[in-house]
């Protein structure tokens, strides 16, 4: 088991570089400067600041001050937040981004299972071809329709929820609705269609001729021998949902660190592209690896070490 | 927080912390004269000592400052910046005393006074930076001067703001501002109509919400200091002909802009934008497509016929690209030319007109400090702004003249002539249309302001009926 964390965390490691790596080059090939403006800035004042941030040097001497400072746990100055550095956003923001994420995900697994679970058992009737019909558009809608439409609705039309202004109960609501719909969607089809696989084999046929009860049928055996395909899937989804989503945090105005994915890009701000790129990453490292030894978990034949 | 002086109604330079100023030695002095119950939030006193920290500051190469550039004029302050001089002591401002700050220009400034009101030249406190250094705007740590504290700020989210008891010009009537950052426009406008908020101004109105709002109590539209134009890149053929950029501008309708975009757009011809000194608005090349053909004749392109390949750029932006068809439009209709569009992410769009410039591009410019000088020089043969590759000595003699003349009349006359050769002459430029913001403020409050230079002024909100 230690060596099987070791090689993982080794490997985890190996990752997280050659991520560093490939956004440090890609970033710097990327045409624009961090301090191109409309207004340009006179070259001794463009000196000044390539100096107090080292852009100055070769760009080998960048790669290498960079990792040196990664090492100690110093993700650098935000180019764009003067006197804020990527940590201080990032201990600010992913918090934030990691509420919405696992509230999200909460949401996403309350509606996702049963909605799969009655499909399944119900297979051709309404109750599956309206829950399938449901998902289908849960996965279809963008975010940002889904969101307008939920402002307009529960906002301005009925009061009952808040647009913006997080941090309060009644602005949480519907920012993770909007964010949970399209995984809950997702993970309905994906859970119903390997449910209806399962309850085709033999060893349901088994259970149902013992005599066993058909929630033990159905909970015990049909649904934990279907959870593979949905655990390999929810590594990423937590990652992604947990470190923030630009879309759901313009529109409903969430202090979250998704938006950095994007701002930090047209910003050129190095250092934030670097740090947001390096934080989802070791997440999704991370929860890949949980996946990983909850297979085993699941499966006692799936060996993960 | 407040400088030495603000803009007046008429946009001029008013005394704030500075009562008064001398303008010495032919304009290459200036002392200004401080007030002296002006006090910092914790209690001290705002001194020319202050000023000249942060003017020294803001040169400080360390610092790299962004608007360092600003206070070039002064003498030494460039050699300062750029390391030439080490010692901050031979840059040409010091306190005389507590109450008297003294500049020495390098040259006679007419415009340096306005430069006053420009944020970057407020006062400093040197105790407190020192004390907490890059942290010294956290709240807690922050002394200012102004009408209200900062009493919280949740980055990314919301800054609150408390009033200043001890406000130099009396503590303001609210006690307490709340300021959130929304940045999807539909968001803040359901928020307004929530009653969340009481005030939002056009980074909360989409567009297509505008003739709704314009009807609402509260409405208000404020012409900016701010053009909209194309440049013409003058070394790349056919624009290398004053006769083609000439052609260009006279074939263009500015009277649709304000009727595709948000309807307050101001259709402007000349470049220094109403409101400002030196504005001229018979100055320009007006719409006249028969004089356009001719040109363009003249110039070889009967009817656009053998006119080559050329591209119109534009950074990605809904607003842009709208503008952009609507010339395109016109430029096929008026003279036969079919103009090729092309629109870049805004990083690229300015790394590209440096090193591969399209034949035309779209750019814009917002006043720093409301004078004609700020707008003018974007133009001159050292600009790193005129991407228009054109150089005129003359041009650049009548800035240079009209900087260092202090009497407004002669001034003009100077900004006319320039502006002549610009926009009717030599024609780098075509000036399409000056923006507008819009703001809607809760019929319960009065007293909000938001400047020509789309800046928000709180001193004097109250209740209404108070």
């Amino acid at each position: 088991m230690l060596r099987f964390i070791l090689k993982r965390l080794l490997h985890g490691l190996a990752v997280l570089w050659v991520v560093a790596t490939l956004t440090f080059v890609l970033m710097h090939v990327t045409p624009g400067g961090p301090f191109d403006r409309e207004r340009r800035l006179p070259p001794e004042v463009l000196a000044n600041i390539a100096a107090k941030y080292h852009l100055d040097e070769p760009l080998i001497k960048q790669y290498g001050r960079y990792l040196r400072e990664l090492v100690q746990g110093d993700l650098g100055p935000s180019y764009k937040y003067v006197d804020r550095n990527v940590a201080d956003i990032v201990r600010d923001t992913l918090p934030v981004s990691t509420a919405l994420g696992l509230m999200s995900l909460a949401f996403a697994l309350l509606i996702s299972f049963p909605a799969a679970l009655f499909a399944a058992y119900y297979h051709n009737s309404w109750v599956d071809r309206g829950s399938m019909f449901l998902a289908t558009l849960g996965i279809s809608v963008p975010h940002f329709i889904l969101g307008a439409l939920l402002i307009w609705i529960f906002s301005v039309q009925l009061g009952w929820f808040q647009a913006g202004r997080w941090g309060q109960v009644t602005s949480v609501v519907l920012p993770t609705i909007t964010l949970g719909a399209a995984p809950a969607a997702y993970l309905s089809h994906l859970l119903r269609s390997t449910l209806l696989e399962t309850l085709g084999e033999d060893f349901i046929r088994t259970a149902r001729a013992k005599g066993l009860r058909e929630t033990v049928v159905i909970l015990k055996h049909a649904l934990r021998n279907s959870l593979i395909p949905t655990l390999t899937v929810l590594g990423p989804l937590v990652a992604a949902l947990i470190t923030g989503s630009f879309v759901i945090e313009y529109v409903f105005a969430v202090p979250g660190m998704g938006r950095f994915f994007i701002t930090a890009v047209t910003d050129r701000d190095y250092p934030m592209i670097m740090g947001v790129t390096l934080i989802y990453t070791a997440l999704l490292v991370s929860a890949n690896f949980l996946v990983d030894l909850f297979y085993s978990v699941l499966d006692p034949r799936i060996k993960a070490y | 927080m407040v400088g030495l002086t603000e803009f007046d109604k008429n946009l001029r330079p008013a005394p704030v912390i500075a009562k008064s100023w001398d303008i010495l030695d032919g304009g290459k002095r200036i002392l200004f004269h401080l007030r002296e119950d002006v006090t910092w939030t914790d209690g001290k006193k705002v001194t020319a000592k202050d000023f000249e920290y942060s003017w020294k500051r803001l040169l400080n190469p360390k610092t790299a400052s962004e608007y360092a550039y600003i206070l070039f004029d002064i003498v030494n302050a460039e050699d300062y910046n750029q390391g030439k001089i080490t010692d901050a002591a031979l840059v040409g401002v010091r306190a005389q005393d507590d109450f008297a700050l003294e500049v020495h220009l390098k040259h006679p400034a007419a415009y340096f006074v306005a430069l006053t009101t420009f944020e970057v030249t407020y006062p400093q406190r040197q105790d407190i930076i020192e004390k907490f250094g890059t942290r010294w705007t956290a709240p807690g740590h922050i002394v200012s001067n102004g009408p209200f504290i900062l009493s919280s700020w949740k980055h990314e989210n919301e800054i609150q703001l408390k009033a200043n008891p001890n406000f130099f010009l009396s503590k303001p009537a609210i006690d307490r501002v709340e300021m959130f950052m929304v940045d999807e426009k539909t968001t803040a406008l359901a928020m307004y109509e929530q009653g969340q908020l009481d005030f939002i101004d056009n980074d909360s109105i989409p567009i297509f919400e505008k003739p709704r709002m314009a009807k609402l109590p509260g409405f208000k539209a404020v012409p900016q200091l701010r053009g909209y134009y194309y440049g013409f890149v003058t070394d790349r053929k056919p624009f290398h002909d004053v006769r083609v950029r000439k052609a260009f501008s006279m074939a263009i309708d500015r009277s649709v802009f304000p009727k595709i975009l948000h309807g307050a757009e101001r259709p402007t011809s000349s470049w220094i934008p109403p409101g400002m000194l030196a504005h001229n608005p018979k100055i320009g090349l007006t719409y006249n497509p028969p004089e356009a053909r001719r040109l363009l004749r003249e110039a070889g392109y009967p009817e656009g016929k053998g006119f080559p390949q050329v591209t119109l750029a534009y950074n990605t932006l809904e607003d842009h690209k709208t503008v952009a068809e609507a010339v395109q439009g016109m430029w096929k209709r008026n003279l036969g030319v079919l103009v090729r569009l092309d629109n870049q992410e805004w990083k690229v769009y300015l790394k590209k007109l440096k090193t591969d410039p399209p034949h035309v591009y779209r750019s814009g410019w917002g006043a720093d400090y409301p004078d004609p000088d700020n707008f003018m020089k974007l133009f001159s043969s050292l600009s790193g702004n005129n991407d228009t590759r054109w150089k005129n000595p003359q041009y650049d003699r009548l800035l240079d003249l009209a900087s260092k003349e202090f009497d407004e009349r002669k001034r003009k006359q100077l900004y006319d002539e320039a502006q002549r050769i610009l926009c009717e002459i030599d024609v780098p430029i075509m000036p399409l249309f000056t923006t507008t913001e819009y703001t809607v403020l809760n019929p319960r409050f009065t007293g909000l302001e938001v400047n020509s230079m789309a800046r928000l002024i709180l001193r004097d909100v109250k209740p209404k009926g108070n």
